[in-house]
């Protein structure tokens, strides 16, 4: 869940994946999904290769993510500053992660996670795109990784809650808000 | 950042000042109610909780699927015994003799033939046994309940599942809970409102702070009930495609 403005420019076309017709030997780039590519990567909006070109690596493990970094990003966009130990904790218990590390301060970016039960149900947390990267297709990125993964483990059951701004964030991702009349409800001690 | 609502905030989890705070009284509650245990005091007070507390959930065992809202005696943070992973919640002795016991568990000890059975009664569509046992095992916590007739000539216990509830964690910041489903015959007494208060103070103990749940709409008055907000702070539940 995103805790600032996003907004999203249209990728432009030079970093759609290029790809050359076996028929056409004049080197004319068509925006063509080519049988040799994988079909996933190809559904992306941000592919890897743009990543990479502007400068940022993708991961999905925690291998080399700082998480003094990560807190730090999470406090960049509003989040209460966690226990790292905790933190730790709670990404070894966590089905599938994705975040971008900017090369040049190898600092991570964008980050998403999901729980879940890793047949059914899943629930994506802390989504977070550092403000000073925002805008520019890096959440987008990461919650379509994220989302493609999940898919593929057979997950169809993928939740989130969302603050009220970045609604229109998940929804053009494929996202329904209370479909169904389904309400997203958080345990309150001061309720009880 | 708002902190009108201390503790209360969805998916970002609480102020974590604030939590702390918390947690440090949530502790120096447990030395002061540790210290009346060995006094005997509080060991007095709890039984005095738990038997009203337990009273109405018995009273509504013995009237026929009389509608029962339980009110709780107390909040939560006052019952600081660490909860037992199985117990006893209802007793009844039927005119015949048999003694039935209605046992609440956190073991997560599930036999899967019985949960599908379980699922077809409520209605629920069928789902594949090895799914439904992976899901199980990648669950946080399991929470049960099951129907132990005892009869008063010698011959085997019934056990039978009856109620069931689950939840999925990071283990250190969110847990979600799924499947919260009670056998109709058992319905309309308390039971399921049993099983997942037990659940919420299982993984309260555990420093769980954030528990969510998606409820259908038919449901959120039940959660209500239980101390669940819906959509606090305008925070909407979204779901990927939903069928």
């Amino acid at each position: 869940m995103l805790r600032s403005n996003i907004t999203f420019t249209l990728v432009p076309s030079s970093s759609v994946r290029l790809s050359l017709t076996k028929a056409n030997s004049r080197s004319v780039a068509f925006p063509i999904v080519s049988s040799q590519l994988q079909t996933s990567t190809t559904s992306y909006t941000v592919s890897d290769r743009a990543l990479e070109s502007r400068g940022f690596a993708l991961h999905r493990t925690t291998q080399g993510l700082n998480l003094d970094h990560l807190n730090s990003v999470f406090v960049a966009v509003g989040f209460p500053r966690r226990d790292p130990y905790k933190i730790q904790v709670a990404l070894q218990h966590t089905d599938s992660l994705i975040w971008v590390e900017y090369v040049k301060t190898q600092r991570p970016v964008a980050f998403a996670r999901a729980t879940g039960d890793g047949v059914f149900n899943a629930i994506i947390w802390d989504v977070v795109v550092d403000p000073t990267f925002q805008g520019i297709g890096l959440g987008k990125a990461v919650m379509e990784r994220m989302l493609e993964e999940l898919l593929e483990k057979g997950i169809t059951n993928i939740a989130l809650y969302s603050e009220p701004r970045v609604l229109g964030f998940y929804r053009p991702l494929g996202f329904v808000a209370d479909p169904d009349g389904i309400r997203g409800m958080v345990y309150s001690r001061k309720n009880y | 950042m708002s902190t009108s609502t201390a503790l209360s905030l969805s998916s970002r989890f609480p102020a974590y000042t604030e939590f702390n705070q918390s947690k440090l009284l949530f502790t120096h509650l447990n030395l002061i109610y540790s210290y009346g245990f060995f006094t005997g005091s509080r060991k007095l007070r709890f039984c005095r909780l738990k038997a009203s507390f337990w009273e109405t959930i018995r009273s509504g065992i013995m009237k026929d699927n009389t509608p029962q809202v339980i009110e709780p005696s107390a909040p939560i943070e006052e019952q600081e015994e660490p909860l037992p992973e199985e117990f006893v919640l209802v007793e009844k002795t039927q005119p015949d003799g048999v003694v039935e016991q209605i046992v609440f568990s956190s073991g997560g000890d599930v036999d899967l033939y019985d949960l599908q059975a379980l699922c077809d009664k409520v209605g629920w569509p069928r789902r594949p046994l090895s799914k439904l046992a992976s899901a199980l095992k990648n669950s946080y916590m399991v929470a049960t309940l099951h129907s132990i007739r005892k009869s008063p000539e010698e011959g085997d216990d019934g056990k039978t599942l009856i109620g069931m509830a689950r939840a999925t964690s990071d283990h250190a910041f969110n847990a979600t809970i799924w499947d919260v489903l009670v056998d109709p015959s058992y319905q309309g007494q308390g039971l399921g409102k049993a099983l997942v208060e037990k659940m919420i103070r299982a993984l309260l103990q555990r420093d769980i702070g954030n528990i969510s749940l998606f409820a259908d709409s038919k449901v959120v008055d039940f959660y209500q009930n239980l101390g669940f907000e819906p959509d606090p702070e305008g925070i909407k539940g979204m779901f990927w495609h939903p069928k």
